[in-house]
């Protein structure tokens, strides 16, 4: 097979605009996306709030200036500050460009893009589309790369990097439709392939495939993974299903109500009150929950998100979705009755270690997105700078590989290889040894970190999650997979997936434990404080022998000195 | 606890799942697996597919990813009806079953089936690309993320409802003349084409309504409104149909093509008669070449079974059609008028 120039594993946000880009910067290159799911469906289509970007169209004095400190500031100081500058500084471009391209960004008075207020932002400055801003951006950005002739690999999952001593040749991947395993030598590759959240299951906002494919392939591979232990958990999931009320329910005037009807925020965040930042908020419901000011149900404890004074007109225009998912999964029609809601795990922080221009320590591999951690995001992540992050880092990233990509001299994958890729996968469903049922173990991963690397974390607790992960993963040695066809196996999928999680879960429980003081959404009950002595540091694990080996690394700082992180 | 809700536990009963089961590499034709399962109310059908597939039949295979009703990938037929196995309520469909409890789940129609209730999207892909359903922007290259248009909120609504297509083919797999021609445009397509001609950034609207008005193209639709009807997004597609064909005969003018001839030729008998002249109807609309290449056996049929329209001398003007010559007038200066306030 002839060598592809540059193969991008994923087909959000950051994968499309990596792929557009990279046929900008040079067309005569050979580029594939490479994605499990028809990239229509990736999750970016999930994201409702919107993107900040300083146009100052709804608060004429804003500037990149304010954005870029309400985001370093937001990030408890552990995002890279050079990092930052080129998220904010490229956000009113990118913005510009997706107007340009189609994106049907709702409109100000003036006719020009609208824009509204958002965690943790001093000024009103999320770029939006009602409440479905991702899926029109999904939707724009594969427009315009069917436009552009992009050559997609449809419904391929990604199994492993083939790397020979430190050079990188390519990668292989499952053809879900036929079942077989196929080879993609390349001179580079770009994994874009989102976050890891979903490891939490049931607590997680995140579609059933954010199982961090790309970190786990990266980490497999020896790449190191950075500020893993961060995840961030959102305010307002439903109840029942975790998924997710968008925080522009908040921005729009939404009230958070415990049980005895008060307005608790006043207690954690007098002056911004609902509209503090997302660790913030999670914090305090779970508190009020802990403190047994919740309301309670089968399906657990809450408190209440109320829009029943925003008027139906409004919640008709601007949050229509949101009123539909909670009559469709909470029967709960919130023009006249308030939504049951407690945090969810919704974003991860951490992901394959880069340089601001999608590098990683491998030459020819790059990353971006969620599935990378540049880092922008730091301890914490503002709400409308993840859709920010991947148009802003997918464009870098595509340009980066595309300069870059003659470079490297093609190789080829030889035949031995895939043929043990695939003998591998076949172990997995012969009966004997193999008994483990994968629904089983994904419970039990997502409950142990659920309650022992939550929103409250502490030492013992998570040694408890360590010791579990560490049984599961022996268990999962004995995993079966029952369907035995080839053709479109999800069952098998399904456990490749539940692997990707184990491995990542671990680094995730290791950076916890490891980074004893609180920042951002890390907060340790042990160590309640943030520590910029000791921790004002990235972490950094990569895979070895014994497993999780945890390394570190500065965060670049410029502008802006350590402060107290208060709203 | 204060103010605590009583804990409550919801109704649970024993359903079956019937669901349509066809792995091309093993079975020579499709058959149904009945799997009987306890739900609780509350649990929406793809819940109960995800416990049948972890609890009962790992083989069992279908798409889903959001689990929220925005990606897209769960689209199937439940009792009959294509819809979204996430967003739809297992309670709510009991009251649907043609046997009593007993949910019939089956692939969607009008693609090519790839196993159990997963479809080939790729021919839906492939007519994205046939009709542009691209913006090519008015914007210079030079000048790309350097400024944005200026969009009126007016303007903006023309697309809103049409951009929150999922694009999960629910509507292609009710569409009926899909099912008679694979090559037809379909629904979904007809929207985002319509969705990008009324988008003032666009500079091919000519280019994607002459692709539109070809064979397979716009003026196949037959207004059954079953895409719309079955829409998830509650999309109002027809609207979307028509604005395309108003569009065509505007710009491109009636004698543009047969379909847009077809609709002349019906408004000039309603306007004449009040009812259609069916024997001259082809020919008006393709030609007497066309008529007689591709109508003649089955006219000859037709008079053998003595079931030939009436020649058009006899068809007489129907009751009242002074009356209704009034309304029809009216209607179609209202039309216009209405036509001229939206391109202001």
């Amino acid at each position: 097979m002839k060598p592809f120039d540059i193969v991008i594993v994923g087909g959000g946000g950051a994968g499309l605009y990596a792929a557009m880009e990279a046929m900008k910067t040079n067309p005569a290159l050979n580029i594939a996306v490479l994605s499990k799911v028809y990239p229509n469906r990736s999750h970016t289509s999930a994201a409702q709030g919107g993107a900040n970007a300083a146009l100052a169209n709804t608060a004429k004095d804003d500037t990149v200036e304010l954005h870029i400190f309400d985001t370093i500031k937001g990030s408890d100081y552990l995002a890279d500050q050079d990092a930052v500058e080129i998220l904010c500084s490229e956000a009113p471009k990118i913005i510009r460009e997706l107007d340009n391209i189609g994106t049907p960004w709702s409109r100000l008075e003036d006719n020009t893009i609208a824009q509204r207020p958002f965690g943790g932002a001093g000024r009103p400055r999320c770029c939006y589309c009602a409440d479905k801003t991702g899926h029109t951006i999904l939707q724009t950005l594969y427009e315009q790369c069917l436009k552009k002739g992009v050559f997609f690999f449809n419904e391929y999952f990604a199994l492993q990097l083939s790397v020979n001593g430190s050079r990188m040749k390519g990668l292989i991947a499952l053809n879900i439709k036929t079942g077989k395993v196929e080879a993609f030598p390349a001179r580079t590759v770009v994994f874009a392939t989102g976050g890891y959240a979903k490891m939490y299951w049931n607590r997680s906002s995140n579609a059933a495939g954010n199982t961090g494919d790309g970190q786990a392939i990266a980490y497999r591979a020896g790449i190191p993974l950075k500020d893993m232990e961060f995840v961030q958990f959102h305010p307002t999931g439903l109840r029942k299903s975790g998924l997710l009320v968008t925080e522009g329910a908040r921005g729009e005037g939404g009230y958070l109500v415990n049980a005895a009807g008060e307005r608790f925020m006043s207690r954690y965040a007098p002056e911004k009150m609902e509209l503090g930042p997302r660790d913030l908020v999670s914090r305090s419901i779970e508190t009020e929950i802990l403190q047994g000011r919740g309301f309670d149900s089968p399906a657990g404890k809450y408190v209440h998100l109320d829009l029943t004074h925003l008027g139906a007109d409004l919640i008709m225009s601007r949050l229509p979705q949101i009123r539909e998912m909670s009559m469709y999964f909470e029967g709960v029609d919130p023009i006249e009755e308030p939504i049951p809601v407690r945090p969810t795990a919704h974003y991860s922080m951490g992901g394959i270690d880069t340089d601001n221009f999608g590098r990683t320590v491998m030459d020819g591999v790059y990353a971006a997105g969620e599935c990378a951690c540049v880092s922008v995001h730091g301890a914490n992540r503002l709400g409308g700078n993840s859709l920010l992050d991947i148009l802003v880092f997918g464009r870098l990233a595509g340009r980066t590989a595309a300069e870059e990509a003659r470079r490297f001299e093609p190789a080829q994958i030889g035949a031995e290889e895939l043929k043990d890729t695939e003998a591998a996968l076949r172990s997995y469903m012969r009966p004997s040894g193999h008994f483990e049922r994968y629904g089983t173990l994904r419970e039990e991963l997502g409950q142990t970190l659920g309650m022992n690397v939550g929103i409250y974390r502490e030492a013992s607790k998570i040694r408890k999650g360590i010791e579990d992960l560490a049984a599961l993963s022996e268990r999962f040695r004995h995993i079966r997979v029952f369907d035995t066809s080839d053709i479109f196996n999800t069952n098998l999928l399904q456990v490749l997936e539940l692997k990707n999680m184990l491995d990542l879960a671990e680094t995730v429980a290791s950076g916890a434990l490891a980074r004893e003081e609180s920042r951002g959404s890390h907060t340790r009950t042990d160590f309640p404080v943030r520590d910029d002595e000791k921790w004002h540091k990235h972490t950094l694990a990569t895979l070895d022998r014994n497993g999780v080996r945890l390394g570190e690394k500065p965060v670049s700082m410029g502008r802006y000195e350590l402060q107290e992180r208060t709203y | 606890m204060t103010g605590a809700l009583e804990l409550h536990t919801e109704e649970k009963r024993d359903i079956t799942l019937r669901v349509f089961r066809f792995n091309p590499q093993v079975d020579s034709k499709p058959y149904f697996d009945d799997y009987t399962i306890q739900i609780e109310k509350g649990i929406t059908v793809l819940r109960s597919l995800n416990y049948i597939k972890e609890h009962v039949d790992a083989s069992v295979s279908f798409r889903a990813f959001c689990q929220a009703g925005i990606c897209g990938s769960c689209g199937m037929r439940i009792n009959g009806i294509s819809k979204l196995a996430c967003t739809t309520q297992v309670w709510d469909e009991l009251s649907k079953c043609r046997e009593a409890g007993i949910i019939k789940i089956e692939p969607l129609r009008n693609m090519p089936l790839i196993k159990d209730l997963i479809v080939d999207m790729d021919p839906l892909v492939e007519k994205m690309k046939q009709y542009s359903n691209w913006i090519e922007t008015r914007m210079p290259e030079s000048e790309i993320g350097k400024k944005e248009f200026l969009v009126s909120e007016e303007e903006f609504r023309k697309y809103d409802k049409a951009t929150d297509c999922i694009l999960c083919a629910s509507c292609v797999s009710e569409c009926t003349i899909l099912r008679a021609h694979k090559e037809y445009v379909s629904p979904a397509v007809l929207l985002k084409s319509y969705r990008m001609n009324v988008d003032g950034r666009d500079a091919i609207h000519d280019v994607r309504l002459g692709e539109l008005v070809k064979d397979h193209g716009v003026w196949d639709c037959t207004h059954c409104y079953r895409c719309q009807e079955t829409c998830v997004k509650h999309i109002p597609i027809m609207e979307a149909i028509h604005g395309i064909r108003e569009d065509a005969i505007e710009v491109r003018g009636v004698r543009d093509t047969s379909g847009a001839k077809h609709a002349e030729a019906f408004m000039e008998d309603i306007e004449k008669k009040g009812k259609l002249v069916e024997a001259t109807l082809p020919i008006r609309t393709n030609g007497v070449a066309w008529t007689l290449q591709n109508l003649l056996p089955m006219a000859i049929k037709m008079i053998l079974k003595r079931r030939t329209p009436p020649p058009p001398p006899l068809v007489k003007p129907a009751k009242g059609m002074k009356k209704f010559r009034e309304m029809f007038r009216e209607m179609t200066e209202h039309v216009r008028a209405e036509q001229k306030s939206h391109k202001k």
